[in-house]
């Protein structure tokens, strides 16, 4: 739900980083953390277990800066991408508003892929939200990969794109296509607050 | 029931005592009560323990030593505590015309059976 | 005591409330983690970090208790050597937000749950009811600034649009 704040013209959207375990979203995360001057950024949190996995989210706050007059603030998250984290997916999908996908490009993870986007679209309808309301990117990632471990973009495009969002093929441990996957993430989220369709716009007072 | 109840109904028959409580002095919550009708045991926990808290501060702080007994007197009544080594403070909530001294015998004599 | 709100009718009860409990800290938070205001010491903490963690929090215990006693749990209190948190949902009718309460020796948990009550109590008097729509916030330009914003982020050149 974005929050804004007319007095002080602060928005804050959440957008998730979704997708089957290993990925990428964590990587995704420690990419953009990397790249953004420390100004721009709050310190990323990671609740993760002993082998790195992700154990509930880790959380990157980021100042976008201004957008048409408005401080514009994104919190960054990702789930738990194990099939046995399922409630804890649920709870940091709360209140998204924005969902980036990130797919595994090996062919041998197509399933997962498949059963993760499944399970993104399930946990949205046991909250009450259409999918199709919520802007959503998807994301190829490990296409730095051998091509005969991957499948190219059309390939997954085709298993997993059947609304035909924004995609892009990325290399999430270098950088290309982590900037594109947010930009256009942030788009969707900002343009869907821009036609009034998100809900929590709030008044404000001083900041 | 927890063991503290005896004691607690004993000091609530004492004549004018509307409520008798066994409170945590770090927590300020209710371990047991007797109270009479119209009377709220958790804000009572709450406020009496941090009132015995200022109050043994404040006494350490004169180098008064331990508080020995504390006792409130307001418009329509009296809040009497007394504390031990322990954790726990015993408070009573009396009405104005309460005999104060036999509280005071009371309440030491069931400070000692919880010690 | 320093008081940041997004919410103006949240300020008079929320600052009241860190007054009378002694608190260190408060802040609201929407249950999706964003805050909505705070009071009290705030430089003791990384605000926004605090509310994402709080909110997981809340949302695991009350997840938790639908599991163990088939009702979510709704208060939460953690104690440390020198600071003490408190947890609990507050319901309005803007919606639910979470509180988060730190405080120390100086209150308790008792007196934090007693004006806790009397803070619920304020909000949800004070709460207005939520717009009838929400408005438009975005200018056409926003693309622009969306580009420049996100090169700047990344060290880059925006891109052509």
């Amino acid at each position: 739900m974005s929050l804004v704040n007319y007095a002080t013209r602060e928005i804050t959207c959440k957008i998730v980083y979704y997708g089957p375990g290993r990925s990428g979203k964590t990587t995704n995360l420690h990419y953009i953390y990397g790249q953004v001057p420390d100004d721009r950024k709050g310190r990323m949190v990671s609740l993760a277990t002993q082998t790195d996995r992700t154990l509930f989210f880790d959380f990157l706050p980021l100042d976008l800066g201004s957008i048409s007059g408005f401080t514009t603030k994104f919190q960054l998250y990702t789930v738990p991408g194990q099939v046995y984290y399922q409630a804890t997916r649920k709870l940091v999908l709360q209140g998204a508003d924005g969902v980036v996908f990130v797919a595994d490009s090996q062919a041998r993870q197509i399933d997962e892929n498949i059963e993760s986007f499944q399970d993104l679209h399930a946990n949205l309808a046991e909250q009450g939200i259409d999918a199709r309301s919520v802007p959503l990117v998807l994301q190829y990632n490990k296409q730095d990969l051998p091509r005969e471990l991957i499948l190219s973009t059309g390939e997954l495009s085709d298993a997993l794109n059947f609304r035909g969002v924004p995609e892009f093929p990325a290399d999430a441990l270098h950088g290309p296509g982590v900037f594109e996957t947010l930009r256009s993430i942030a788009e969707g989220v900002l343009k869907r607050l821009s036609a009034g369709t998100s809900a929590g716009v709030t008044a404000g007072s001083r900041g | 029931m927890t063991p503290f109840r005896p004691m607690l109904e004993a000091l609530t028959r004492q004549r004018g005592v509307r409520a008798s409580l066994i409170v945590s002095e770090n927590d300020g919550l209710v371990v047991d009560s007797s109270l009479r009708f119209d009377q709220d045991g958790d804000r009572v926990a709450a406020l009496a323990a941090s009132m015995y808290r200022k109050a043994r501060l404040s006494a350490r702080a004169a180098r008064l030593g331990a508080v020995a007994f504390l006792q409130l007197d307001a418009e329509r009544g009296r809040v009497c505590a007394v504390g031990g080594r322990s954790d726990l403070v015993i408070v009573v909530v009396a009405d104005p015309a309460a005999n104060v001294g036999l509280i005071r015998v009371e309440l030491f004599k069931a400070l000692e059976s919880l010690e | 005591m320093n008081i940041a709100t997004v919410e103006p009718w949240v300020e008079a009860p929320l600052r009241r409330f860190v007054d009378d409990a002694r608190a260190r800290l408060a802040l609201l938070l929407h249950p999706s983690g964003q805050v909505v205001a705070q009071a009290g010491f705030t430089r003791e903490v990384d605000v926004m970090t605090a509310c994402a963690l709080a909110a997981a929090s809340h949302a695991t215990s009350g997840e938790l208790g639908k599991r163990v006693d088939g009702h979510a749990f709704r208060s939460l209190h953690y104690t440390g050597p020198d600071r003490q948190l408190f947890l609990s949902p507050v319901n309005t009718a803007r919606g639910a937000y979470i509180c988060l309460t730190v405080f120390n020796g100086e209150s308790s948990l008792g007196l934090v749950r007693m004006y806790f009550e009397e803070l619920c109590h304020d909000l949800a008097a004070a709460a207005p009811p939520l717009p009838a729509a929400p408005r438009p916030t975005i200018a056409a330009d926003f693309e622009l600034d969306l580009n420049r914003n996100l090169a700047a982020l990344f060290g880059r050149e925006p891109a052509a649009t």
